[in-house]
């Protein structure tokens, strides 16, 4: 069986990755209009932010997959079962697996093409390779920048140019940043952080044109006529996926290419994944669910295995801002179920907020903005059952630490030495034997000669008692124990 | 007889309570005196001639009937390496079997696998241990060695002052604390996910033009299929499968990449233990470690390296004289025509009378008295139906085995199960040499005279090989076995050939390779090269899979196991000195306390943890420094709280390496589970 790929880009290339894994004889090959070796299109705001060379995004060639590199598909024949490629080439398939991705929006305004579905100089979107390095060619000769947007793209672009020392505006269309994301008073306290950064968020800003001076992005206007002044446009309005192969074949297309939960479109034999695909849970966007689509679609055409439902709502974000920590999985207090727990901890003034959902004794979502550890600690948790206390707040809530007290003050039962076992009281005991330097209790208790790190812990030990139990007082040193007690 | 500390460069004159005291284990009362031999009702002291004339009849019959690999040997990393060369040759020359493997394979064998691969040689450290005290950063993954080897802790003493000490471990450990104040930083990981978390140290050293691009040009291949591989684990994502924050994982990136000597620093490291080793991708997570090294500019730098935290007393040593399935003396390939022929020659044997390869410990272990598997074992320096994992398996196929024949001090709980059980020399009784864990040959010297009846392992190979008719000579004494050794080993990898007892007696510090009299042995490795075909280390791409028992919803915690401070080993003989067997008489459920509040513990009470494989009773420890989703079990103990009843015996495929380190149990009060037996055992009844 011949299965064809159109498509390159990360959730292709995954597709192809997995099939030949799961088998190292399938016959497969993948068409990709870039000219590029497969790579990493999640780390294109790190090389934007310049956290993340050019060379480091390149992805592994699965060894045995047939490419096509630098041609476009431009038909399909349901019939013949024929992919026609731009060159005139035409390749056969026995089942075909559309992953042609997505593309970014443009926003239909004035001043911003520059004729032939190009982008006037200096604005740009962050969709390709090539973006990417016209973005960051052009923060090199800027001193403002703008983006269109206040997605995870936009944010993390914004992030990434202002750690390059631009001046950097976003334009959020609603009133703060993330706002597909996050709840409203979640949202507040990102942008709240993002200002502290140096970014300058617009809220609710309708874009009405862009304008161009000698050819190039000069600024731009907003619905209230006001201008915004840059040298470097990003658009990271969202993206619309690309589906014109699959309404030019005739195949069932909504929002994305309509696919069942088997990852199967209206044909048997042409399945999509990725962000052009439309399942019953909706399209996608993020590369974790495709690449579990690829994942289960190379199980179901490989192994004939059935395919578990890949759920796209709730999908985990993690934003790769310098600066910014966000991270929301799962369900969230507006998408929560009347029996859910909701515990929040809106803490805006110190830019966090913390939030766990749960349901039926298991954390079903969280989010977490300005708390890394805690994302990190509750992320593990998720969708696990068993695991949870009875009380979501003890998750949250840190367990104050052991208290290690002077030495006069930590009980006797408390061990000083670990590597030896020696107690506070066995260090006493030792003075009370007639040990009266620190060479005596060391040579007594062994204290301190293990690992050595409980040195000025004894030191302080035998320095107390030398206060208040002078070796000359020894035969006094009932006295000093009932002194200690009363302490 | 006491034990006092030397101002020796590795403990730098510190003991911890099992140096101490280990003095006491000399005197244990139960020690083993005479031979044992099983009878009906329990055990009759025989005579050493009525034992060896007995088991050499039996093992000749069942190699009559059943050819020679019917009998089989499982060594340990405890024997000196006279006994572990000599063991290695009593199997291939008196037993005549392939069928030999140690409890080293549950140690060191992915470590070794992964810096053979690599690096084109396994010494667990390839620099002296007192060079970690000039570094600026110190990477520590699954090794809790302020409570395994305290003094070793002094090394660290500056790292912590600058900053620089990263601990990876699941749990706040005793060496995770080391980081606290500002010392470093400790990063808490989900159990299992330490090859995802190197991963991610790569993407950022990789990606943000952190490594030390003329090192990787001059020094290592395959770095562009790393760099490509590590392109899918950008530290967000590490974040998602982790736990770990991507800030403190770039934090440390460059923690480590600023103390490397290609950015001026003065000098970073990358330390395995067993926490990131014991996994089913354990020698593909030491190959990232390596990677990670690599990739900084660290091995045969001078300022830094890759090393492995070797754990038994002669966990180095005893890996690289032949007690090893696929292994000849010097660190040789059993498979290797050559090492055959030069080895051969030593024992005055023909290549031919050597058996090819045999299998890892725990393939080896599940044959054990099945159809066409071994039918008669002998067990030097191992406790293993406490320390293998799925240990009541292991039993099984002990009880299984026609003859079992255990050597050892005391009667561990394998010796219990043994046809044989027969009374072996100890540290102080004996003569020989270890090998330390920086590759540095140790002698050890008699001082005490061993009590009557007890016999050196030397000798009792030399009697049932006499009595085996087996070719070769079978010295019994350590010297000489020592020179043999040297001689075998020359020209191998661990190559000895170089130094002799009378040699190290001049207390002269000799590191391996040391290959004739006047060379001065090698304390760091690889400043010219690396002892691969093409001088050039190598750099092996990962794929991450995760743990091979995951947690699921019926077994929902993750069980992580190790060590205390008080115990090695399977406690074997820890538990038999007094005062560590009071400090820590048994062994815990360490579990934090939202999971606490969950299965309604009140206090320290009794809790049952069990597996897919298995189940065992201890006390519950309530700490905030294990995750909610974790609990934490030491494995010294063998009863009820035999922890080794529930680990998973999946292997590493490369390594054989099991999984010790992670699998999915569940766990309840002991009351509630057993409220819930009793109805149902009324209702059979």
């Amino acid at each position: 069986m011949r299965i064809v790929v159109v498509g390159g880009g990360m959730v292709g290339h995954r597709f192809a990755q997995e099939a030949v894994r799961l088998d190292p004889g399938a016959d497969v090959v993948v068409v990709g209009e870039e000219p590029y070796e497969p790579y990493n299109r999640v780390l294109l705001s790190e090389v934007v932010a310049g956290r993340s060379d050019l060379s480091a995004v390149v992805l592994p060639e699965a060894p045995g997959v047939g490419r096509r590199r630098g041609v476009r598909a431009v038909g399909v024949d349901l019939a013949a079962r024929h992919l026609e490629l731009d060159d005139g080439a035409r390749v056969t398939w026995d089942h075909l697996v559309l992953a042609t991705g997505a593309r970014a929006r443009v926003l239909p305004l004035p001043g911003l093409e520059a004729g032939d579905g190009r982008l006037v100089i200096g604005a740009h979107v962050l969709r390709t390779i090539d973006d990417a390095r016209g973005v960051v060619a052009g923060a090199v000769n800027a001193t403002r920048a703008c983006v269109v947007g206040a997605g995870a793209i936009g944010v993390e672009v914004a992030c990434g140019l202002r750690g390059r020392g631009l001046e950097v505006t976003v334009l959020a269309s609603r009133d703060g940043v993330l706002d597909r994301d996050l709840d409203p008073r979640v949202s507040a306290v990102a942008t709240r952080s993002l200002a502290d950064l140096g970014v300058h968020v617009v809220p609710r800003a309708g874009v009405r044109a862009v304008e161009v001076s000698h050819g190039h992005v000069d600024a731009v206007v907003l619905e209230d006529g006001s201008h915004v002044p840059t040298d470097l446009l990003v658009l990271a309005t969202g993206s619309v996926p690309r589906t014109e192969l699959a309404v030019d074949a005739g195949l069932a297309v909504g929002k994305g290419v309509v696919v069942d939960e088997d990852l199967r479109t209206s044909h048997p034999d042409v399945s999509a994944i990725g962000d052009c695909a439309e399942t019953p849970d909706g399209v996608s966007g993020l590369v974790a669910p495709g690449w579990a689509q690829a994942a289960a679609l190379a199980e179901r055409l490989l192994r004939d295995r059935p395919v578990a439902p890949v759920p796209v709502q709730g999908a985990a974000l993690r934003l790769k801002a310098v600066g910014l920590d966000v991270v929301t999985a799962g369900v969230r207090a507006s998408t929560s179920g009347p029996d859910d727990r909701v515990v929040s901890i809106d803490d805006g003034g110190a830019r966090r907020f913390v939030e766990l959902v749960v349901r039926g004794g298991t954390l079903v979502g969280t989010t977490c903005v300005g708390a890394p550890e805690l994302a990190g600690r509750l992320s593990m948790l998720l969708d696990r059952p068993g695991i949870m206390p009875p009380d979501p707040l003890q998750l949250l809530v840190g367990v104050p630490d052991e208290q290690v007290g002077s030495p006069t003050a930590m009980p006797p039962s408390t061990t000083v030495c670990r590597c030896n076992g020696v107690t506070k009281a066995a260090v006493l005991g030792a003075w009370d034997a007639g040990c009266c330097t620190l060479e005596d209790v060391v040579e007594t208790t062994r204290a301190t000669t293990g690992c050595g790190g409980c040195r000025s812990l004894v030191c302080g030990l035998v320095e107390w008692l030398q206060q208040v139990d002078p070796p000359s007082s020894h035969e006094a040193s009932q006295e000093r124990e009932r002194g200690v007690a009363a302490r | 007889m006491a034990a006092e500390p030397r101002d020796f460069p590795t403990n730098r004159g510190g003991m911890c309570q099992k140096g101490w005291t280990s003095a006491d284990l000399l005197r244990t009362p139960d020690r083993l005196a005479r031979p044992l031999r099983r009878t009906s009702e329990g055990f009759e002291e025989v005579s050493w001639d009525e034992a060896l004339d007995d088991v050499a009849a039996r093992v000749l019959a069942l190699r009559a009937e059943h050819g020679p690999d019917a009998a089989a040997v499982f060594g340990g990393g405890g024997l000196t390496n006279e006994k572990a060369y000599q063991l290695g040759k009593f199997a291939r020359l008196a037993l005549r079997t392939r069928l030999v493997d140690y409890n080293g394979r549950f140690c060191m064998s992915a470590a070794a696998a992964a810096a053979n691969r690599s690096l084109g040689i396994d010494r667990g450290l390839p620099f002296p241990l007192t060079d970690l005290q000039d570094a600026d950063a110190v990477l520590l993954l699954g090794s809790n060695l302020a409570d395994t080897m305290p003094p070793a802790v002094q090394h660290l003493a500056a790292v912590r002052e600058r900053g620089g000490l990263a601990v990876v471990d699941p749990r706040r450990s005793a060496t995770a604390r080391l980081a606290d104040d500002r010392a470093g930083i400790h990063l808490s990981l989900r159990p299992g996910t330490d090859l995802a978390l190197l991963q991610g140290l790569l993407h950022v050293v990789l990606g943000e033009g952190l490594a030390d691009v003329a090192y990787l040009r001059d020094r290592v291949e395959g770095v562009e299929e790393v760099r490509r591989s590590v392109a899918q684990w950008w530290p967000e994502r590490v974040a998602s499968v982790t736990g770990v924050p991507a800030g403190d994982l770039r934090r440390v990136a460059h923690l480590l990449a600023d103390a490397s000597p290609h950015r001026g620093g003065r000098g970073a490291f990358v330390l395995t233990g067993r926490g990131a080793e014991q996994h089913v991708d354990g020698s593909q997570t030491v190959g990232a470690a390596i990677a990670l090294a690599l990739a900084l500019g660290l091995p045969g730098s001078r300022r830094g390296g890759y090393g492995a935290i070797t754990g038994q007393g002669n966990g180095q040593g005893g890996r690289e004289h032949g007690q090893k399935a696929d292994q000849l003396p010097g660190y040789r390939s059993i498979e290797d025509d050559e090492a055959r022929a030069h080895v051969a020659e030593v024992w005055g044997v023909t290549p031919d009378d050597i058996p090819r390869s045999g299998v890892p410990a725990v393939q080896l272990l599940s044959s054990l008295g099945v159809d066409g598997g071994p039918r008669a074992l002998f067990v030097h320096g191992s406790n293993l139906v406490v320390s293998a994992p799925r240990a009541s398996a292991v039993r099984e196929r002990l009880q299984a085995l026609d003859l079992l024949v255990v050597c050892d001090v005391v009667p561990s709980e394998t010796a219990l199960l043994a046809d044989y059980v027969l009374p072996v020399t100890q540290w102080a009784e004996e003569d020989g040499t270890m090998t330390s864990l920086e590759g540095r040959v140790l002698r050890r010297r008699r001082a005490v005279t061993p009590p009557p009846g007890v016999r050196d392992e030397l000798w009792v190979w030399a009697e049932l090989a006499r009595r085996l008719d087996a070719p070769g000579t079978w010295s019994t004494d350590a010297s000489e076995v020592f020179d043999e050794l040297a001689r075998a080993s020359a020209g191998g990898r661990a190559d000895y050939s170089g130094l002799s007892h009378a040699r190290l007696d001049t207390g002269e510090a000799l590191y391996w390779p040391c290959p004739s009299a006047d060379h001065p042995g090698t304390p760091r490795l690889f400043t010219d090269g690396f002892p691969t075909a093409d001088g050039r280390a190598r750099m092996v791409p990962a794929t991450v899979t995760g743990p091979d028992d995951d947690v699921r919803p019926d077994a929902p915690v993750h069980l992580v196991t190790g060590r205390l401070l008080q115990h090695y080993q399977s406690g074997a003989q820890t538990r038999r000195v007094t005062q560590l067997r009071d400090a820590a008489p048994q062994a815990h459920v360490e579990m934090h306390p939202s999971l606490a509040a969950r299965i309604g513990l009140d206090g320290a009470e009794p809790v049952r943890v069990t597996s897919a494989r298995g189940s065992m009773v201890a006390t519950a420890r309530v700490s905030p420094d294990v995750p909610p989703e974790v609990v934490f079990v030491p494995f010294h103990f063998a009863g009820a709280d035999l922890v080794n009843a529930l680990t998973n015996d999946a292997t590493d495929p490369v390594s054989g390496m099991p999984e010790f380190k992670v699998c999915a149990v569940t766990v309840e009060r002991v009351d509630v589970a057993e409220s819930m037996l009793h109805p149902s055992q009324e209702a059979v009844s």
